[in-house]
């Protein structure tokens, strides 16, 4: 049996070394480079598959054909205003948040026939559940105790908290996905506005900064697996408060 | 386009790091394939992918996932650990990073012999290659065994 292989990071194929890989210059998350474009996917494919036909030896191939673009953050902006609730909690303003965007998440599943939400183990229509769980956790600080609720949660805590931001993130993108606009937006367009003063990106933060204050190996890494790289602010970055006596 | 210089400066260390921490695969008699248009192909996928009805991946996990030929993308999700990837093309066309219509078509087509009955999907993101040895030789020997002749592996 022969094995050929797509290749996201090429430092990486070069360290291993495998019998056929093919380099596409592609973002994380699509290396067959366009969603929904069975062409240039095909065209991917035979270059990996090509290299069976030639390779004697490892070889790692360049594929030197950009995806089309999908907007960026100076060419997309989410057309619904949120947050949308003056709520002290970040449950409260969370709901409200997931109460406007329902309709539009509700027709992306509608025309795709599916949804990737429910990797927690909460029903494709329990939403609520996962904004109050992560909500919860946001108010209270609480990274011990499993979040109430009619769901039999997949992962334990705390690992749980990043499953519950995932399955929100994918419930806000179904929703920006339906919604009229020329162009689909990117990771770095998706980023910026969930992370731009939604409900969801202020809890996230606060979430953040519980699993920072615990001072803990684990934790932290699961703020990493939480928030993506460049994404938090970090209290620590500002000086005065470390001299005010974080004592870390 | 995204090369490391296109991430995110602590991303792109990580990245490279990994790569500077990652040994050479054993080198093994090369294989020479059969003609593509006679050969059986199978996806294993390192995104984590997996059926609604299957437990989700845990942290650090190295077993995997079987996924029929035939698979609803409906059915199919995705609990790779990862926060630095872009699941919105995953969630427009799972083909992005599991081209089973593409493969389906291209055996229709006679470019390719077919497609395996079933598919393999690990989580990636795991530091150490050597944990992966056990699940990584049962994935092979299951691969053999269902007549592949082909692995196309891909990452996320």
């Amino acid at each position: 049996m022969a094995t050929t292989s797509i290749s996201l990071v090429r430092e990486q194929s070069e360290a291993v070394n495998p019998p056929r890989a093919l380099w596409v210059p592609f973002a994380l998350g699509r290396p067959l480079g366009s969603a929904a474009d069975p062409g240039f996917q095909t065209d991917v494919l035979r270059a990996a598959f090509a290299i069976l036909e030639t390779a004697e030896s490892p070889t790692i191939v360049d594929y030197l054909v950009d995806a089309p673009m999908e907007a960026g953050p100076e060419a997309w902006a989410c057309p619904v205003n949120l947050p949308v609730a003056d709520d002290p909690s970040h449950t409260g303003r969370l709901l409200a948040e997931v109460a406007r965007l329902r309709p539009w998440a509700a027709e992306t599943r509608t025309v795709r026939g599916r949804t990737i939400f429910g990797v927690t183990g909460a029903g494709a229509d329990q939403v609520d559940e996962v904004a109050r769980a992560l909500g919860g956790i946001a108010d209270t600080g609480d990274l011990e105790a499993v979040p109430p609720g009619d769901v039999d949660w997949a992962f334990d805590m705390p690992l749980l908290v990043r499953h519950l931001a995932e399955d929100l993130r994918t419930f806000y993108h179904e929703a920006v996905a339906a919604q009229p606009g020329p162009n689909a937006p990117n990771h770095a367009a998706l980023n910026d506005w969930i992370f731009g003063g939604t409900a969801l990106g202020d809890t996230l933060q606060q979430v953040g900064h519980h699993l920072t204050a615990a001072d803990d190996f684990i934790l932290t890494m699961v703020r990493g697996l939480t928030i993506p790289e460049g994404r938090y602010d970090d209290p620590r970055d500002d000086a005065d408060h470390w001299a005010a006596g974080s004592g870390v | 386009m995204v090369r490391l210089s296109d991430l995110h400066d602590e991303e792109a260390a990580h990245l490279l790091a990994r790569a500077e921490a990652m040994a050479p695969v054993a080198a093994a008699p090369w294989v020479h394939p059969k003609p593509l248009a006679e050969s059986t192909v199978a996806i294993v996928s390192t995104a984590g992918l997996h059926r609604r009805s299957d437990p989700p991946f845990q942290a650090g996990a190295v077993d995997y996932r079987i996924l029929p030929g035939d698979v609803d993308f409906a059915d199919v999700m995705l609990s790779h650990i990862s926060t630095n990837f872009d699941r919105s093309a995953f969630q427009q066309d799972p083909n992005i990073s599991f081209p089973a219509d593409r493969l389906r078509e291209m055996a229709d087509a006679g470019e390719i012999g077919g497609v395996s009955d079933w598919h393999y999907s690990f989580m990636g993101a795991q530091p150490n290659h050597e944990a992966l040895r056990d699940t990584g030789e049962e994935v092979g020997r299951l691969l053999a065994a269902g007549g592949v002749d082909v692995a196309l592996l891909i990452p996320v």
